[in-house]
């Protein structure tokens, strides 16, 4: 398990530092500066926007950015946002964190979902029942997330005019939320997360219960498995304990995958909702031209891809005997 | 200690508090006498706040500005555009031929944790916006042609203030807000500009902040919200007419949305006081709602133009392109220009009705620099035909396209920043009406920050032919841009050679007019420098002005405290800002 690590450790420093360059060149490739739009501004005077683009450091060579930066990095300093100028973690560790609930909840709705929705139609392929749950996939799957959300909010709005319900439709907190008690705080955060994290579990159900059930469907038309049942293994066990093992292999596989996407948070449905996770953060940076919001964030991300695949691998070994490390 | 010592020194001395400062009841809708004390006045913002700090705060609506709100020494009066003494005791004392200016400050005025204001605060203040490694957004308020204001302390309660020349916008740049020298001083004096960047940032205390203005941060949530609540020494010395201290509400909460549907879902559904409606489709929405008795609002659109104005630029450097820069310095050529815009279908189309047409540079909403003398060259399509018949453009080829002697089509290339529909929409309006007059325009829109550096590129051979772009903003003092309007000007930008000269005797004249009425106190005498400046411009016509988008107000009804209906406009708004007068009914 620990040379295991170590050469993951080892193996990561090359990709980070790869990645690392490619980010903030990339990044730095792009035309105009944080300072572009001030230029157009009739009331900021040439000297002016001298004294901030060396306050910034946009006056330095890229090359000379760049080594400044990573330095910064290597003691745990991402560097100063533009627009905040303020530590770019200091920014983003709250949006992380209001990103990580939502897609916690929408984690769960979507293997919640997914998994039994899968295998109801690998174990019932073709019945009608399968066929129907099918096409309202397709027919989610088809829709962008961020349409879905405006189609959600018309009729949450014409709910709310029928019936003077006071649902939540934006945010993640009412604004009485500081004068609630503890748990009134808790079930006012979970109110808002609802509709989004349901909207978006779902959506993402459509693409992974389709793998389920091609996975299952697979597995179920091997040879064991015939062997088991033929043995007198009865149904329930055939279907969960020696055919869902084995299937859901790839889904382990991918889990640690999930990691960035963690805190990358849940997209466009969190720009229509108001939701104050990351992308409103971050399509803010993109559009200032944020540089080192950005390329912090994108570290971070990088980072966690890195320790997802390797908790993925240590979990592939646990579930199948196949798998070794060392 | 030092300062309540002398403070108090300084109190006996005067022997009384000075009167407080009185929000005119004329100006408002409803008597003063029906307002009510108490509740929250819940907005929105769409982009997150950055920080609490007033010197690297940068944007308009920053937390820094709620705050300070009308803190200031003198502040405008709606009705006839003049300064009033705000935390000034009386207009200033005038010196030194309009270039020293005595100020006394209004006496009992309080932080909001208690400690007294007095010109040290200014004095700290303007030192931090003038220290230019603090990189405050105010810098350039405080110099004058990169000569610097100087502002001395005469006793506790003067202050002096030097101007290097003779401006117009001498009480516009006093009014800064002046900011605890009791909290700033120190820090600067120990770490200097570094000590006060780290200061005040987005996530400190809320016990920490100390504002002079109506409100102080109460708590902030990324991205989600800021609660304000009052400042309840700011009341004692700013009342409204019928003598209770104002703002009246307890708090103001600005609920953060990063999407402009996101807003107007929630206006509708009830959960916010205001939306800044722009779209054509937001108003009908609203309308629609409240017709149907689900949102109990007011609505009035179109009450005026916007303080914005889209035009068309042409390169006058393009050394490289003898034909095009013959072409686009011909003032015939610009005219014919103006009389292609179809101003009126760029309204109906591309601002769904909801715009006004704009001839000058001064955007329409400052009433007092509109002249009718300005020359206007609208749209007529005749007219035009007519100019570049006079320039030599008389024979169309096979494809209807107008083309000189040697048989070279009337043509050039016009950008916008891609992604801004409406201005997509304007460039698509004006290439189909030049092509009815036989010019070929090749309309693309490309990136908004490549496009920004060819509009400011310098030198004889700049990289673009026309660009559509838009400015705003200003004032009403003296609404010509000090680096629009001059030559050498970076956003002079229809030309800009590398040593900043004029080419015309128009240009020549607009510079010097420009500094004339910049340095005229007279408002009248400045009005009049600005018709003979509208004029030239008109003449000129380095940009050629097309459509300003209009405002429009929408409330929620349960709140009070508008302006007079006649007093709306884009640049006062509906209502005292800030929430002053904004009361739940």
């Amino acid at each position: 398990m620990l040379p295991f690590l170590l050469r993951r450790l080892v193996q990561a420093v090359p990709t980070l530092l790869l990645s690392s360059l490619l980010i903030f060149f990339v990044i730095s490739l792009a035309p105009g500066d944080f300072l572009t739009p001030a230029k157009l501004n009739p009331n900021i005077s040439a000297q002016q926007l001298d004294n901030l683009t060396r306050n910034f450091g946009l006056d330095k060579p890229l090359v000379q950015q760049y080594l400044l930066w990573m330095r910064n990095i290597l003691h745990g300093d991402f560097g100063l946002s533009f627009s905040f100028q303020a530590p770019v973690l200091q920014i983003m560790w709250p949006r992380i964190v209001n990103s990580l609930w939502l897609v916690l909840v929408i984690t769960v709705v979507f293997y919640g979902l997914a998994i039994p929705i899968g295998v109801f139609g690998a174990v019932r392929q073709n019945s009608l029942g399968d066929r129907s749950v099918n096409v309202f996939m397709y027919f989610l799957l088809g829709f962008p997330s961020f349409f879905l959300a405006l189609i959600a909010l018309y009729f949450l709005l014409q709910i709310i005019f029928a019936t003077h319900w006071a649902i939540p439709i934006g945010g993640m907190t009412s604004p009485d939320h500081a004068s609630m008690s503890a748990g009134g705080k808790v079930w006012d955060v979970f109110k808002h997360l609802l509709v989004p994290g349901i909207l978006l579990g779902i959506h993402q159900t459509a693409g992974l219960s389709r793998y389920v059930r091609a996975l299952m469907l697979e597995v179920m038309n091997s040879d064991y498995i015939r062997t088991a049942r033929a043995k007198g293994v009865s149904e329930s066990s055939a279907i969960w304990k020696h055919t869902f093992r084995n299937a859901i292999l790839p889904i382990v596989a991918g889990i640690g995958g999930e990691l960035p996407g963690l805190i990358s948070g849940a997209g466009f449905i969190e720009v229509v909702f108001a939701y104050p996770g990351i992308t409103p953060m971050l399509l803010d940076a993109l559009n200032a031209q944020d540089l080192y919001l950005i390329a912090g964030f994108t570290m971070m991300t990088t980072i966690l891809l890195i320790a997802g695949n390797a908790i993925s691998d240590i979990l592939l070994a646990f579930v199948d005997p196949r798998v070794k490390l060392g | 200690m030092k300062k309540a010592l002398t403070l108090a020194l300084a109190l006996m001395g005067s022997g009384a508090f000075a009167a407080p400062y009185v929000l005119p009841a004329a100006w408002m809708a409803q008597s003063p006498t029906e307002a009510k004390a108490g509740g929250e006045f819940r907005s929105y913002t769409i982009s997150d706040y950055k920080t609490l700090n007033p010197f690297t705060s940068a944007e308009a609506d920053s937390l820094p500005t709620i705050m300070g709100g009308p803190a200031g020494l003198f502040n405008q009066d709606p009705t006839n555009d003049k300064f009033v003494p705000v935390m000034a005791d009386a207009l200033p004392t005038v010196s030194n031929g309009g270039k020293r200016f005595v100020v006394k400050i209004r006496q009992g005025m309080k932080f909001s944790d208690g400690q007294a204001i007095t010109a040290d605060d200014w004095i700290t203040t303007f030192k931090l916006h003038t220290d230019d490694k603090v990189g405050s957004n105010s810098y350039d308020n405080f110099f004058l042609n990169d000569k610097p204001i100087t502002v001395k302390k005469l006793d506790t309660y003067t202050l002096q203030f030097d101007f290097p020349s003779v401006s117009a916008s001498a009480l516009n740049r006093m009014s800064y807000t002046p900011w605890p020298d009791h909290v700033f001083g120190p820090v600067y004096k120990s770490k200097g500009a570094d000590g006060i960047k780290a200061m005040w940032g987005i996530s400190s205390t809320p016990s920490a902040i100390v504002s002079p203005g109506p409100w102080v941060i109460s708590s902030y949530q990324a991205g989600q919200r800021a609660v304000l609540k009052k400042n309840t020494y700011f009341g004692e010395w700013f009342k409204d007419g019928a003598n209770k201290p104002l703002p009246y509400l307890d708090s103001v909460s600005f609920t953060i949305v990063k999407d402009l549907n996101a807003g107007l879902a929630a206006y509708l559904a009830g959960q916010i006081d205001t939306f800044g409606a722009s779209k054509a489709d937001d108003l009908a929405q609203i309308k629609k709602a409240i017709d149907a008795g689900n949102l109990k609002a007011t609505l009035v659109p179109n009450v005026g133009p916007n303080s914005t104005s889209s035009w068309i630029v042409f390169n006058w450097n393009k050394a490289g392109d003898a034909t095009k820069q013959k072409l686009f310095r011909d003032v015939r050529f610009r005219q014919a220009m103006s009389h292609i815009a179809n101003r009126q279908a760029m309204i109906q189309l591309a601002l769904g009705g909801l715009g006004s047409e704009v001839y000058s540079g001064v955007y329409p909403v400052f009433k007092n620099y509109q002249y009718a003398s300005t020359p206007t060259y609208k749209y007529d399509l005749a007219e035009a035909t007519k100019l570049l018949n006079q320039m030599g453009y008389t024979k169309k080829n096979s494809d209807g396209y107008l083309v000189d002697k040697a048989g070279k089509v009337l043509e050039f290339n016009l950008t916008t920043n891609s992604g801004n529909n409406v201005r997509e929409q304007l460039g698509q309006i004006f290439r189909d009406e030049a092509k009815k007059v036989g010019v070929k325009v090749n309309f693309t829109p490309v990136d908004f920050n490549t496009l920004v550096g060819q509009l400011l590129a310098k030198g004889a051979d700049r990289p673009f032919d026309a660009i559509l772009l838009g400015l705003s903003g200003g004032d009403n003092i003296w609404p010509y841009g000090s680096n629009v309007v001059p030559c050498g000007g970076n956003l002079h930008a229809y030309n800009v050679p590398s040593d900043g000269k004029c080419l015309n005797a128009q240009e020549n004249l607009m510079t010097k007019l420009y500094y004339q009425g910049d340095q005229t106190l007279d408002d009248d005498a400045r009005r009049k420098i600005g018709e003979q400046l509208s004029k030239v411009e008109g003449q000129n016509l380095g940009f050629i002005y097309l459509v300003a988008t209009n405002y429009h107000v929408t409330f929620n009804n349960r709140v009070g405290g508008e302006y007079k209906r006649n007093l709306w406009d884009s640049y006062y708004g509906s209502r005292p800002a800030y929430g002053l007068t904004t009361f739940i009914k």
